[in-house]
């Protein structure tokens, strides 16, 4: 091939043949993706590792001396990694049943029902814990409920002691358990039914046909998921400050942020949740190598999915609508809250009004949160588009030798938690152009296009792999140039995956929390789901506020992600799993 | 083990899969299961292997109803069409997995194991992931499993169908040997009409979820109970006719291009009566017209297509009706035969038979 190629090359060597245009293509996309992560991944990162280990103009160890010798901050990453296994361990058994129905029954509104089921990992956890709190209060909706039926004589402290960790908890697992339930149900429909059969024609029980057969097989799949619900919930900022569980490690990290420079040990906090992250990727990693295997099934599969009627399904219908309600009963207590005009002593409120959405439009900040959040995901959204196109098309056409090594590159932001990026943003670019201090447009904008680039990748990759190579090479037979081809031919095929990229990249932008609330300092600066957490923490009527603008972000969010998923098809899932 | 079917039926919904099927299947035979795709043949194999359960009807393993027991305790051996082999365990652990469950002694065990890996020739690959393995010595895995447990009866579900066909055609020795060796009662499903003549020792032909003959593979060839059957297994010739009488000790049928004789046989026929005619490509005999020889059939029919394949050619013959039929000369002699030459063929009563008229021949093809 090659050398055909490079006996061809004379004859036309004035005009660049399409394929040196394509690795031209190629290299440029590499050299820019590179770049950006250089500048706003691997620079931060770098820099927090350095000033974590380096006291006095050398190495050193001194911070984490100070870190772990200090109860407070001990308790936190305590607590944290608590929270993490807590979670990961209820999504796996909130979900076991759920992947198991899913990938293994079908039954009218089966459909409905297991789509209802991602709901929540399309609602920010953040605005579901204002409503949450507001349930969950001592004179709240849940108490009074309570008392009422007299199953208790006086109010439970929900939200104070032990508790409060248990709130942070559930919030956690109903908004992650989607992403361990997706991996989960993968990994079992992966599974060839005869796998079972064959052990159930020897006499295996059930219970190890499961841990001999079916569990072995589906663990790398399952690992997938945990990690990321294991690091997310350990890393979330949003809910343990909304739910006021101080004793975290990203509500301490967060507390340090404005006086970092006088207190480096929040470098070292940071640095732990770098390193925790890293090593938890590296443990799965090396705990499903090599075990990942190919279903060797050919020709004739007998479907696994297992048809049943309505009535003998009755016990699923009832876990998956628990699910579902108890799943969204946060963002449904947001709503109730937004629209309560006299709520005091009673269940539900006993006046209904929609003040608080009059007040958004005649308030500053939220109007100010609004404009800023349209601008700011607006412009990540445009770079994620050029940029996340480009690799996906460099990507999955190879382009370059390495074109794998691009995509591994671009998925990076993926297993990075957001608070470390911010953290590292503000020790990086202070007193620089970009200081976030006087102005985080700029940070925030990238910090956006920076952590949402892979579901950019990821819809494209999808929509060009389904795009035969073929259509473009016809293109190129008649003269095209590969610029020409790519605007007339490449981007209308794909044209609904890029609409879905957007559509994602543009919602997760919106209700981003970590770096919004880390990167912008001053009022003017605030985006959305910074305004809703300052007007949350004012006295009077800022909670009811901050519910109604955090409703309004629901339903934007929601509006986005429905539309993307009808753009995606069944390809929406794969946008949620690692490696 | 003798296996009987008494009466048995399987529906799905509102489909009927299997429907009053009533076959004995002998001790010690390797028994195919033939027909088309969709024809029931894996839902009866799944039936004996208490997979899926009966509508109605009843199993019975040499005299024992086993319609109610589940699939470990029937004593079976299963082979299936993908293999199943657990990807994870090596080829060792996959045949030790389900000794591992038997009351066996732990030399036991290891004997066990080393004749199922010696029986399959697999000795040398036995600490392979099966993920490693061609697909000849996967299927020899999945068999040396299926065997090591020492089931009654062995159920091969399409067992050679994902092999290329140089392996399938060795793999079909493998099996007529060790059936031989072990002479376990072996039921075996195929859709490979060759496959069940070079081996089986009895051949059941289903088709749309009934049973239509079982019969040995001579038998079944040579006196097919359908159109269906004659034309499954096997290439023929299917023509209409009507019965006009007898005719100096042969039966006389009028068809669109003339008149048939058939060889008498115990069959009873009516005048009148509408019975489809078949005979086998083979069993014509081709003349250049003008050279004719007086014969009992002489059928007029003009050279359509003409292919050589040396030790043979292939004849497609138009008749004055436009039907084609097919012709196949083995040896053939050197001739300078013209496509669309008129010639006159011949086939000799004795081999045509007479079946019933079937409708639809198309379906569940």
């Amino acid at each position: 091939m090659s050398q055909s190629t490079a006996t061809a090359a004379p004859l036309k060597a004035k005009r660049s043949s399409p394929r040196q245009m394509g690795t031209a293509i190629g290299y440029a996309v590499l050299a820019a993706t590179l770049v950006a992560l250089v500048f706003f991944l691997v620079l931060p990162v770098s820099t927090i590792l350095y000033k974590a280990f380096r006291a006095q103009g050398h190495f050193s160890l001194d911070y984490f001396r100070l870190l772990f010798a200090n109860d407070l901050q001990t308790t936190a990453i305590y607590n944290s990694l608590l929270i993490g296994v807590a979670a990961t361990l209820l999504c796996t058994v909130l979900s076991l049943p759920l992947a198991v129905i899913n990938a293994r029954y079908d039954f009218p509104g089966k459909k409905l029902l297991t789509g209802l089921l991602l709901t929540p990992m399309v609602m920010p956890p953040f605005v579901g814990a204002i409503g949450f709190q507001r349930f969950f209060a001592r004179r709240g909706s849940v108490n009074l409920l309570l008392l009422k039926l007299g199953l208790i004589d006086s109010p439970i402290e929900w939200l104070e002691g032990g508790r409060v960790f248990w709130a942070v908890v559930v919030l956690e697992v109903l908004h992650l358990y989607p992403i361990v339930y997706l991996n989960l149900t993968a990994a079992l429909a992966n599974i060839d039914p005869s796998l079972e059969e064959m052990a159930t024609t020897l006499g295996v029980p059930r219970w190890r046909q499961f841990k001999d057969i079916v569990w072995p097989l589906a663990r790398s799949g399952y690992f997938a998921g945990a990690i990321i619900v294991f690091i997310w919930a350990l890393t979330d900022l949003g809910t343990p400050l909304l739910v006021g569980f101080q004793e975290t490690m990203p509500v301490r990290i967060f507390n340090m942020i404005t006086d970092v420079n006088e207190n480096p040990v929040g470098y070292a906090l940071v640095c732990l949740v770098i390193l925790i992250t890293f090593a938890v990727y590296l443990l799965a990693k090396t705990s499903t190598r090599g075990k990942s295997y190919d279903m060797m099934s050919r020709g004739h599969v007998s479907s696994a999915v297992k048809k049943i009627s309505a009535v003998s399904a009755a016990p699923f219908y009832l876990l998956l609508v628990v699910t579902i309600a108890a799943a969204l009963l946060p963002h449904i207590s947001v709503l109730i809250t937004s629209l309560s005009s006299k709520w005091f002593m009673t269940v539900l409120p006993e006046q209904y009004t929609l003040d608080y959405y009059k007040q958004i439009l005649h308030t500053d900040l939220p109007l100010i949160g609004i404009k800023n959040s349209l601008l700011f995901s607006g412009s990540s959204m445009l770079i994620d588009l050029l940029l996340g196109a480009l690799i996906a098309y460099v990507v999955v056409r190879k382009l370059i030798p390495f074109a794998g090594l691009l995509d591994a590159l671009t998925m990076v932001p993926l297993a990075l938690p957001g608070i470390v990026l911010a953290f590292g943003y503000v020790t990086t670019y202070t007193n620089t152009i970009l200081d976030p201090f006087t102005n985080p447009t700029a940070l925030l904008i990238i910090a956006y296009a920076v952590r949402r680039l892979p579901y950019m990748v990821r819809s494209a990759a999808a929509g060009l792999a389904q795009t035969s190579i073929a259509l473009e090479e016809a293109a190129a037979t008649f003269g095209a140039s590969r610029f020409y081809t790519l605007r007339t031919i490449t981007v209308p095929l794909v044209s609904a995956n890029l609409i879905a990229g957007c559509l994602l990249c543009f919602a997760y932008a919106m209700l981003d929390v970590s770096d919004s609330l880390i990167l912008a300092m001053k009022d003017r600066y605030y985006p959305l789901t910074k305004a809703i957490y300052v007007l949350f923490l004012e006295q009077g009527s800022g909670e009811f506020v901050a519910s109604a603008l955090g409703v309004v972000g629901m339903a934007l969010l929601t509006v986005c992600i429905l539309g993307a998923s009808l753009l995606l098809g069944k390809k929406m899932g794969e946008l949620f799993r690692s490696g | 083990m003798e296996v009987t079917f008494d009466h048995v039926s399987k529906k799905y919904g509102d489909v009927l899969a299997v429907e009053d099927l009533n076959l004995k299947i002998a001790e010690g035979s390797l028994h195919f299961l033939l027909g088309p795709s969709g024809c029931g043949k894996t839902t009866t194999l799944r039936l004996l292997a208490g997979l899926e359960s009966t509508t109605s009807g009843r199993i019975l393993f040499g005299g024992k109803d086993v319609t109610a027991l589940p699939a470990a305790e029937r004593g079976i051996g299963m082979v299936f069409q993908n293999y199943a082999l657990w990807p994870h365990m090596t080829v060792a652990k996959n045949i030790d997995y389900g000794l591992g469950l038997k009351r066996l002694s732990g030399v036991q065990r290891e004997q066990r194991l080393k004749e199922a890996l010696e029986l399959t020739q697999l000795t040398r690959l036995a600490d392979r992931l099966p993920g490693q393995l061609s697909g000849g010595q996967q299927q020899r895995v999945a068999l040396a499993r299926a065997l090591a447990i020492r089931p009654t009866v062995l159920l091969l579900d399409e067992p050679l169908s994902n092999l290329d066909a140089q392996l399938r055609l060795e793999m079909r020795d493998n099996i007529s040997r060790i059936h031989r060796q072990t002479k376990i009662t072996t039921v075996y499903v195929t859709h490979d009409q060759k496959e069940a003549l070079s081996m089986g020792t009895e051949v059941s032909v289903l088709r749309a979820g009934r049973l239509i003959q079982s019969a040995s593979p001579r038998q079944l060839y040579h006196h097919p109970a359908t159109p269906f059957i004659a034309k499954f297994i096997g290439e023929t010739n299917l023509v209409n006719a009507t019965y006009r009488g007898d005719d100096d000790g042969h039966h006389l049928f009028e068809c669109g291009f003339g008149h048939i004789l058939t060889t008498r046989r115990k069959q009873v026929l009516s005048p009148g009566q509408a019975v489809t005619l078949s005979f086998r490509p083979e069993t014509i005999s081709v003349q250049v017209d003008g050279a004719a020889r007086p014969s009992v059939n002489p059928l007029r029919v003009v050279l359509e297509h003409l292919t050589y394949l040396g030790e043979s050619e292939q004849l497609a013959l138009r008749t004055s009706d436009q039907q084609i039929l097919r012709a196949n000369i083995f040896n053939p002699p050197e001739h300078d035969l013209q496509e669309g030459t008129a010639v006159v063929c011949n086939v000799h009563p004795e081999h045509i038979l007479v079946l019933p008229v079937e409708h639809d021949l198309s379906s569940g093809t």
